[in-house]
């Protein structure tokens, strides 16, 4: 996307750290920015999906009888008609386990169960509601770990999709809900247990929570011209090229996905989504297929794991962490999504930024009867901070140790090698901490409050690996008059990775950023990327089109070479008319990146790089507790990040404060309910994300001066950081407030209402 | 089926109806772009349009009633060229993320200075309580408004 | 959303005389947000609306008399937040809009409207009860005037009879009373209520000659509580043990439902601590401004 109307700065100097304006500002200001949302099509059809509403149950029949005869309704499709077109219709990124539409079974209330076609899209939904399914109700499971040992078993057996070489041995396992195990052993933890001065035991719990992007999922198949194009909301059009073409069992060429905005993803919109259900319908009616789901279908969509956490630590008499204990039960919900590798790429962390000897981590994903969970914001990692920062303060608390000393004395120090055994590079996890602690001044006296209102403040830090191995691709094309095309299948979902992606190949090319304009992700055209998730983008794409970029520039000085003209000083335009005697031609660079990796030990978890760079995130937190009401509010936020260098500060500074607002919904005020696997609160008005009133008064964000030495120009991923340490800071600032613990999210005033009273020794009536 | 005429951004229009159509849905058959239904609950005001002057949630109106109506949509400015105070404020603050409910934050942010030029940060945050960032742009957005309520002072 | 008939009579009597009919489906539309949230949840599938839009614009004014204030019942909620007659007779119902819903659905919705849908959360029934208003309701040939507090039956239900409408809502002026509303949200800011309190004072010199007390939202529809206001009846407005008695009572008394919103149990506590505020906040606003 570009924007003709941004005017170039007359001496552009650097482009990279620049806080060049976002490419889109007038497309998104005028409201004419493309989404999918949009997107007609002449004779297209709108399906709307009938849901089951049991959680667990064998399908004995479905009739369509009344939805078919209702006037206006063009077809009514169930897996039956699927399958005729796809004879394996299950996909998904780790196991082929999710049907197009539910065959013989549901596993969750909300699973789709058949189609609505209609021109008019209120008749299909007024027919999708007449449809009747004869069910045969079975056991059901919904806790993460009851389903470790539950009759009620999700699928009767595993199916690994066989592009992941750790999960090849789960293949055809049977009886079992757990989808992955993850173990890693260092150390000798049963003798560190043993001769620790102290001994510390918690469990932590998280709840389910949603992405809800206020563009919900939306996807449009058209199948003209004996192929396929898919136009959907999705942040991984490359994922899903190729497991469409898999299930048709076409060549990649013949299905062409293009993404233009994305109204918000967060983790929702990977892999497969709608695309196979909407893949599917357009081509057994031969007609282009529109599914736009609403709000509240995103509930039975994909969601975020509820997690266990279970964490021991023994401690030295000088408060060093000597061993560490977790083991970790991921909610996966009815199908496995990327859990398990949520599971494994997260789980490695579990012990936190902290430099242990000896690390037991076992970490399990889970099959339940509850809509399926995938990546979030944070791929698990917020969960883990939330136990394993709470469990910090706590230690920190017994021992009489200040907090944030406990952390100075623990944190893993540039080339300690992490968990895993891979030496930590270019992580500034003690400059994040010392950063956080100067702006809180938190050698300073703090006013606690008086009265109902009792005032605290709390500090966490998180880090994150990235999702390894994994390959982007990039194109620059440079036209006669010297302005650029770049194309590259990152998904600007409001990250702002267009303009981050220009100002590295303009950084290259030595040219304004707003002269690049930035093609949107088309398989047709631009390049495989994995996906844009996981902060991954600024670093492999960056990369990638860095790389690209040099490869157009080397390209442009050959050219001048061989014209025999001076390559620093001559304008591209003079180079091409001198070269084809008019404006014409292009020259196109090209750059792939994959990063180096080594796969961890199957047995031990061990690995000499398990990724390419850490992301650091902490959060700092000033609350008020109303002792009447167990109310929080947080009165300032501090968000601190090792973003490496940023390549562009303004954008870095909003993706610190959204990802830590986002993470302060999910602590106070965001919980999916749950009655016999149904959701209740499938709804804005009854689940409930931060608005205007419900942010900090203060929020400060802050990239520390940090430098990653192999990333595009020093940089690094900063999407997720700002969620790692809110949610524990929160509670450890609580507990500094009014002396009681939470060990569940959310934290709700009743909660916090409910611990007061128990403390008080004057617990409330009911318990 | 019912024939509708009413004023959309300064323009006689006329449209087809049907009652249980909402000014969302008829907005985007007229291929406008800018009013977007998400929470279809009045909630999160992507839908936000002016009739007669005063905001509504487009997703609960029904396209019928607006017979007679003046409506407008951000779309007017596009039409008028220029970004104007409210844009540009957003433009400088960089007061968007994912862009789909920017439109609505701009057009209440237009209705929030024509009642209350001068608005205190607490004014702000209750007048745009009702609409909903998810990748949570609220800073930036409270710096727009207050750069724009500045830029219109300095203006008039 | 299925079809329906959209019919907007251009008067009152036109309306009452769509409005008697058999067909129970029908209903009256003033701004149509709440029937709108209603048609797309499926819960009403009206086979025609009557929207009262178009009726004389009589029914949306805002007059006052020498001893009370008079709200057409169509009157938008932004309307009335903004007339100048309520702000300066009735602060307590402005302040109350300042946080009802959103701007865009106060610019629509209906005083009428909000009162019929008798939806447990809303947070005007409560504030009316306390200040002892009443409603209008006019059908074909007639027309009674009854207490708020008995216009609301239960869980979204109303003693209104097929073809009444809501045409007018008589606030009595509140002189030397000072009143306040809290709305108690435990999640978002924009969440529906918890419990929402509102409180009436009449006070002579420095004693509480009467207190009224409504509560909303914890409930199946808005109750007043009587052993609170009964604490409060000739008390000391300088006695603050006796708002602390005042909330006991109110816990004491009260029967919440339990909710995502907050245990029966703790929004007993909530009750206890947000009814001796809303006591404290009247008192200390004295009936001000907003």
């Amino acid at each position: 996307m570009n924007d003709p109307r941004a005017k170039e700065p007359r001496n552009h100097g650097p482009q990279v750290g620049r806080s060049v304006p976002r490419k889109e500002t007038h497309a998104k200001l005028t409201g004419t920015a493309a989404y999918v949302h949009h997107l007609v099509l002449p004779g297209m059809l709108h399906g709307k999906v009938a849901r089951s509403r049991v959680a667990h149950a064998r399908i004995r029949g479905i009739d369509t009888r009344a939805a078919s005869a209702l006037e206006g309704v063009y077809r009514v499709l169930t897996a039956a008609d699927v399958g005729k077109l796809i004879p394996d219709p299950h996909y998904g990124p780790a196991f082929h386990d999710q049907p197009i539409l539910a065959i013989d079974k549901v596993r969750f209330a909300g699973e789709p169960v058949a189609l609505v076609l209609a021109y008019d899209p209120h008749v299909a939904q007024a027919a999708a509601a007449l449809i009747e399914v004869d069910y045969e109700p079975l056991p059901a499971v919904y806790d993460e770990v009851e389903a470790m040992t539950s009759k009620a078993v999700v699928h009767e057996v595993l199916k690994p999709a066989g592009t992941f070489p750790d999960l090849k041995h789960l293949a055809g396992k049977r009886d079992t809900n757990i989808a992955l195990d993850y173990h890693l052993e260092r150390g000798d933890p049963a003798k560190a247990f043993a001769q620790a001065a102290h001994v510390f035991e918690h469990t932590f719990k998280t709840q389910q929570v949603l992405h809800l992007p206020l563009e919900p999922f939306v996807s449009l198949a058209d199948p003209a011209d004996e192929r396929l194009t898919i136009h959907t909301a999705s942040q991984s059009p490359s994922f899903v090229r190729i497991e469409i073409a898999r299930l048709l069992g076409w060549p990649e060429n013949r299905v062409r996905v293009q993404v233009p905005f994305l109204g918000g993803g967060f983790g929702a919109k990977l892999y497969i989504k709608l695309e196979a259900l909407v893949a599917a319908a357009a081509l057994i009616v031969r007609r282009p297929v529109k599914i736009a789901l609403t709000m509240e279908e995103q509930f039975y969509t994909i969601t975020k794991h509820a997690a266990t956490l279970r964490i021991k630590s023994g401690v030295d008499s000088a408060g060093r962490i000597v061993a560490r204990e977790c083991e970790v039960w991921w909610n996966g919900g009815a199908y496995a999504d990327i859990g398990p590798r949520v599971t494994q790429k997260s789980g490695f962390t579990a012990p936190g930024p902290y430099d242990i000897d000896n690390v037991s981590i076992a970490s399990y994903a889970l099959y339940t009867n509850l809509p399926p969970a995938g990546a979030l914001r944070g791929f698990g990692i917020p969960q883990l901070v939330w136990a394993y920062e709470s469990q910090a303060d706590m230690i920190a608390r017994a021992i009489g140790m200040d907090p944030l000393e406990f952390r100075r004395k623990n944190i893993l120090r540039e080339g300690r090698p992490q968990a895993t055994g891979t030496p930590m590079r270019d992580a500034a996890i003690g400059q994040v901490l010392e950063r956080l602690a100067q702006r809180m001044q938190w050698q300073a006296p703090f006013d606690r409050g008086s009265g109902t209102v009792r005032r605290g403040r709390g500090m966490a830090i998180g880090f994150k690996a990235s999702i390894s191995p994994t390959t982007s691709v990039a194109i620059v094309n440079v036209s006669a008059d010297g302005s650029c095309h770049l194309l590259c299948s990152t998904v600007d979902m409001g990250q702002a990775s267009d303009t981050a992606m220009a100002q590295i190949a303009a950084e290259v090319l030595g040219m304004p950023a707003e002269r690049i304009a930035v093609v949107h992700p088309d398989t047709d055209v631009t390049p495989y990327d994995m996906a844009t998730l996981g902060s991954r983008s600024t670093y492999h794409m960056g990369h990638a089109v860095k790389r690209a970029a040099e490869d157009a520039r080397d390209k442009l000085l050959a050219l001048a070479g061989e014209l025999g003209v001076p390559p620093e000083t001559t304008p591209i335009p003079d180079l091409f008319k001198k070269k084809y005697g008019m404006q014409a031609g292009n020259v196109i660079g090209m750059g792939s990146f994959v990063p180096a990796y080594a796969p961890t030990d199957h047995a031990t978890g061990q690995s000499s790089n398990v990724t390419p760079y850490w992301m650091i995130g902490a959060t700092g937190v000033e609350i008020e507790v109303d002792t009447e009401t167990g109310v929080v509010t947080v009165t300032r936020m501090i968000n601190v990040a090792d973003a490496g260098k940023a390549i562009n500060p303004a954008v870095v500074d909003t993706q610190l404060s959204g990802a830590a607002i986002m993470q302060l919904g999910f602590t106070l005020t965001e919980q999916m309910h749950f009655s016999e696997g149904q959701v209740t609160n499938p709804s804005l008005a009854d689940y409930k994300i931060p608005g205007m009133l419900d942010l900090p008064a203060v929020i400060e964000n802050e990239a520390v001066e940090a430098n990653e030495q192999a990333g595009p120009f020093g940089a690094k991923g900063v999407g997720e950081s700002g969620t790692f340490g809110v949610s524990p800071a929160i509670a450890n600032a609580i507990e500094d407030a009014v002396g009681v613990r939470l060990t569940s999210l959310p934290i709700t005033a009743e909660a916090v209402y409910r611990a007061l009273r128990k403390a008080a020794g004057r617990p409330l009536d009911d318990e | 089926m019912k024939t509708i005429r009413f004023e959309l951004n300064g323009e006689p229009v006329t449209a087809q109806v049907e009652p249980h159509h909402n000014v969302v849905e008829l907005l985007q058959t007229m291929g406008l772009r800018g009013a977007r239904e998400s929470c279809g609950q009045g909630l999160c005001g992507c839908c936000t349009v002016l009739v007669d002057g005063l905001a509504v949630s487009g997703c609960l109106y029904f396209a019928a009633q607006l017979d007679g109506a003046r409506v407008d949509t951000i779309e007017r400015t596009e039409r008028e060229g220029e970004l104007d105070v409210v844009q540009q404020a957003f433009a400088e603050c960089g007061a968007f993320q994912c862009g789909f409910c920017t439109p609505g934050f701009v057009l209440m942010t237009r209705q929030l200075l024509a009642h209350n030029p001068a608005p205190s940060e607490d004014e702000i945050r209750h007048y745009l309580s009702g609409n909903l960032c998810r990748c949570a742009t609220y800073p930036e957005i409270i710096r727009a408004v207050q750069l724009a309520a500045r830029i219109r002072k300095a203006g008039a | 959303m299925r079809p329906f008939e959209l019919l907007e009579p251009s008067s009152l009597r036109e309306a009452l005389g769509l409005l008697d009919t058999a067909d129970e489906t029908v209903r009256p539309a003033g701004g149509g947000t709440a029937l709108m949230l209603m048609m797309k949840a499926g819960v009403l599938e009206p086979s025609r609306l009557i929207s009262l839009r178009r009726i004389e614009p009589a029914w949306a004014e805002i007059s006052q008399s020498a001893d009370a204030v008079e709200i057409g019942a169509l009157a938008t909620l932004s309307a009335i937040e903004h007339s100048g007659i309520v702000r300066s007779e009735l602060p307590v119902i402005a302040r109350t809009l300042r946080t009802l819903a959103n701007v865009r659905v106060r610019n629509v919705a209906t005083l009428g409207g909000n009162l019929a849908h008798a939806d447990p959360h809303m947070d005007l029934p409560p504030v009316l009860i306390a200040l002892g208003a009443s409603v209008i309701i006019a059908s074909r040939g007639a027309e009674r005037e009854l207490p708020v507090a008995e216009l609301i039956s239960g869980y979204y239900e109303t003693t209104l009879a097929s073809g009444e409408l809501i045409v007018r809502v008589r606030v009595p002026k509140q002189f030397a009373r000072f009143s306040a509303y809290r709305k108690i949200t435990t999640r978002s800011a924009d969440d529906w209520p918890a419990l929402g309190v509102a409180v009436a004072l009449d006070r002579e010199g420095p004693v509480l000659r009467e207190a009224r007390i409504a509560v909303s939202a914890a409930f199946d529809r808005p109750l007043r509580l009587a052993a609170a206001e009964a604490v409060l009846r000739g008390a000391s407005i300088d006695d603050e043990a006796v708002l602390i008695h005042a909330g006991d009572a109110a816990a004491d008394e009260a029967r919440p439902i339990a909710d995502e919103r907050g245990s029966a149990a703790y929004k007993r506590e909530l009750i206890r601590v947000h009814v001796r505020r809303a006591l404290r906040d009247a008192l200390d606003a004295q009936g001000g401004t907003p």
